[in-house]
């Protein structure tokens, strides 16, 4: 009886299961090297303030287009702007957001997916047939209608995010739940006549944890390329905000005159995005959850 | 068959096969094609109609002729007209037309087809933003079959130089509701195929009446980026456009094609609209105009020597009605400006622009950092490229917006006189009005131009659009190109554009 009222997991280990995990990750090169560079970017972000040499957003006239130099270590752009400056601080807007938003997508994703599999029938027939209908719609059409009503901007990009990526969430949790719901302890805790809440929070979600964990970290990689996309076309991070995106978007005229204003901004979104990757990689093998296996993206 | 003869016919066939390749390709290696690309800022709904607000101005510049036109050196020369006579007052003009001119349709040109081109101007049905240029054409007498006469309800000296207007052409009489369509004009070249979304093909008319075009064809692809088209210019997909002064050094050191400089009127600006709070206050306008500094933008989005600063002054320099003044950037004086309209704390101002052209996103990017220090906090909103000037200009409240250079009289009438279509900043003044009324009736020089001089004064005072500077026109093309002239597109006399073989 005790084995089957007990989640499959096993909670109690939680504290040094975790850091066992970390430890398997951390033992891949792979993962090594991912972490490694998702840390120093989190740190960029966090301390970038504090070490850029001059205002992200001064223009200078009598400095236009400089190469790299001791004064300006990675060269200028089309407005005497620091390039440095701006590609050190040209992630923070776009991991705040990216964070945030993956926090929305993951919280009404998953609940409603558990949910739905936990329920069942028409109520999940109909919502799912909603869901892929609002996913056969191409991602980016999707959030330019949203951006063209709401605008652009952190504000209107938040919600925007969470939302239009939460879709693929709730397919990921339900089927991810779909393989418990008939398993003998959800059926003895119904059976013993617990609360739905209780169920999803004490018998499923404890099992489906670590694919929505998985899920997580790849949603928050491909919010980064994603906001860099909006933000190359202007529909993202709004000017003067140093922004990767927007950099890129700015200076590619001049990428055969002035190189270096677009390819440091380019290197360092997409190190961000390689070692995201590398690190959900090696999670995912760490963790035993077959990361090719979820629906959408 | 002998061996020999089987031999002899297979090579015969060899031969003829070879022949027909070479004649094959003879042809189209001789066609000379020119393709150039147009922005597509109206969103697809670019109109052949001449006079309509969404002309498709690239395409109509080589379907139609003007009565006159502008020559290399600014100065007003015959092109359907053979010569234009004012009475005394200057409340007619006489204008004989050049014999032998035929339409794409085989029709003659007669003086009936003047006459309906130019009333059709004031038919309120079409909105043309040429009303507010040519309103005063009271109506069209025909004399004889080559002679019109125009009669103006006021006087106008300056009449010549306003029918240069790029919109002012002649169609066929009555061809009004059809001319949308067909694009029978009697100019250089021919419409083949229509589709300003993908790409319009014209022909040359061998029967010109000022000769036959040197080029075999022209196509018009629509490209709405403007680092698009500099890429496909690079790419070889296109052999003409025009540049941003940004994007010349991707053409200076390239021996396969010219890049042209020269002046012009032309400009971006930031379009306050006069009729939405709080840029009905006349301070507020002044305020965040002179919060800018003018110089440094000239530096910073031009450069040196490309560009000649402006007062919000519209008039380009080389008029001879241009009214000189003087707009250091004064960030105090904004600031009291602002708190004497109420705006202490400074104001919030939702700034939409596009990356329609290259550099309209950064020069707002420029604007919103030299203002900031006077309290005036803008925030930039991007739009789409496509469907711009329809979709965001003159409805938004604060756009970026951009005019190629026209004739002062043109200029201030189309932009600013209460009510005309085009009046971006819905600037509405009585008394600004009367002195483009008093200008336009004066029939001495020096008593015109205070004038113009005085209503340039008040548009800087109390205008509600920013115009930094004006700034040089680049050309780039393919060397292969000649004939053309370093004046902008509807000057160019595409009939005598050539292109040499490769």
């Amino acid at each position: 009886m005790t084995a089957l009222e007990t989640a499959e997991t096993g909670e109690t280990t939680g504290g040094s299961q975790v850091r066992g995990r970390l430890r398997r990750v951390l033992s891949s090169p792979s993962g090594l090297i991912g972490i490694a560079i998702v840390v120093a970017h989190v740190l960029t972000a966090l301390f970038g303030p504090a070490i850029v040499p001059y205002d992200f957003a001064l223009q200078d006239a009598d400095a236009i287009l400089q190469p790299p130099s001791w004064a300006h270590w990675l060269g200028t752009d089309m407005l005497g702007r620091d390039v440095f400056t701006r590609t050190v601080l040209g992630g923070r807007e776009i991991m705040l957001i990216c964070t945030i938003a993956t926090v929305i997508a993951m919280l009404w994703g998953s609940l409603l997916g558990i949910l739905l599999a936990l329920v069942g029938g028409w109520v999940d027939n109909f919502v799912m047939r909603c869901v892929d209908a609002m996913m056969s719609m191409p991602w980016i059409l999707f959030v330019m209608i949203f951006v063209a009503a709401l605008g652009t901007g952190t504000a209107a990009l938040v919600p925007i995010l969470g939302v239009s990526y939460g879709l693929s969430v709730v397919y990921l949790a339900r089927s991810a739940t779909l393989e418990f719901v008939a398993k003998d302890f959800v059926l003895a805790a119904q059976a013993r006549g617990e609360r739905r809440r209780t169920i999803i929070l004490k018998e499923l979600l404890p099992n489906v944890r670590d694919s929505l964990a998985v899920q997580a970290a790849m949603q928050w990689s491909w919010m980064v390329l994603g906001v860099s996309s909006l933000s190359y076309l202007g529909l993202g991070v709004a000017p003067p905000t140093p922004d990767w995106g927007l950099m890129v978007a700015d200076s590619r005229s001049m990428m055969a005159v002035a190189p270096w204003a677009v390819i440091f901004p380019m290197a360092a979104l997409s190190s961000l995005i390689i070692g995201a990757n590398l690190a959900v990689d090696a999670a995912a093998k760490s963790l035993g959850v077959d990361r090719n296996a979820r629906p959408g993206k | 068959m002998s061996k020999s003869g089987v031999i002899g016919s297979g090579f015969g066939i060899v031969l003829a096969c070879a022949l027909l390749t070479a004649a094959w390709s003879q042809p189209a290696q001789a066609e000379k094609v020119l393709r150039m690309a147009h922005d597509l800022s109206m969103g697809g709904k670019e109109s052949l109609d001449p006079l309509s607000p969404v002309r498709f101005w690239e395409v109509n510049d080589l379907l139609y002729n003007r009565l006159v036109r502008l020559n290399e050196k600014g100065e007003i020369e015959p092109e359907l007209a053979a010569s234009w006579t004012p009475n005394d007052s200057a409340t007619e003009w006489t204008i004989k037309l050049q014999e032998g001119v035929r339409f794409h349709d085989g029709s003659p040109l007669g003086a009936s087809d003047v006459k309906y081109s130019l009333e059709r101007i004031n038919d309120p049905a079409l909105e043309s933003p040429v009303t507010s240029v040519l309103g005063m054409i009271d109506h069209v007498e025909v004399i004889d079959a080559l002679t019109a006469k125009i009669v103006l309800s006021a006087k106008h000296a300056g009449l010549p130089i306003l029918l240069s207007d790029y919109r002012v052409r002649i169609i066929p009489d009555g061809s009004g509701a059809t001319i949308e369509q067909t694009g029978i004009g009697s100019g250089p070249f021919k419409l083949e195929e229509y589709d300003p979304e993908g790409r319009t093909i014209l022909v040359a008319n061998p029967d010109y009446w000022e000769g036959a075009p040197k080029l075999d064809r022209i196509e018009y692809l629509a490209i709405s980026d403007a680092d698009a088209r500099a890429q496909a210019l690079l790419a070889g997909q296109i052999d003409f456009s025009r540049v941003a002064q940004e994007q010349g050094p991707l053409f200076a050191g390239n021996p396969k094609f010219v890049l042209s400089e020269f002046p012009s009127g032309g400009w971006f600006g930031i379009v306050f609209r006069t009729d939405v709070a709080p840029f009905t206050d006349p301070r507020v306008r002044k305020a965040v105009r002179i919060a800018a500094n003018r110089e440094e933008m000239v530096k910073l989005l031009a450069g040196e020597g490309h560009a000649i600063v402006t007062c919000d002054n519209p008039v380009k320099a080389s008029d001879p009605y241009r009214a000189d003044l003087d707009c250091p950037q004064d960030t105090e004086l904004a600031k009291s400006l602002l708190a004497e309209a109420g705006f202490a704390d400074g104001i919030d101002i939702d700034l939409h622009t596009s990356n329609l052209e290259t550099g309209m996103v950064r020069f707002a990017e420029v604007y919103q950092q030299q203002v900031a220090k006077a309290g005036i906090r803008v925030k930039l909103v991007i739009a789409p490229g496509d469907g711009y000037w329809d979709d965001v200009w003159m409805k938004e409240t604060v756009v970026v917006t951009s005019w190629d250079e026209r004739p002062a009289d043109q200029i201030l009438n189309e932009a600013y006189r209460s009510g005309s279509s085009w009046n971006e900043s819905y600037f509405s003044s009585p008394e600004f009005d009367a002195l483009l009324d008093k200008a336009r009736a004066s029939l001495d020089f020096a008593e015109a131009k205070q004038a113009m001089v005085e209503a340039q004064r008040m548009l800087f005072e109390t205008g509600g659009t920013f115009i930094p500077y004006q700034q040089n026109v680049q050309f780039a093309y393919d060397k292969s190109l000649t004939g053309i002239t370093p004046v902008i597109e509807d000057q160019i006399r595409w009939d005598l554009v050539d292109k040499a073989e490769e």
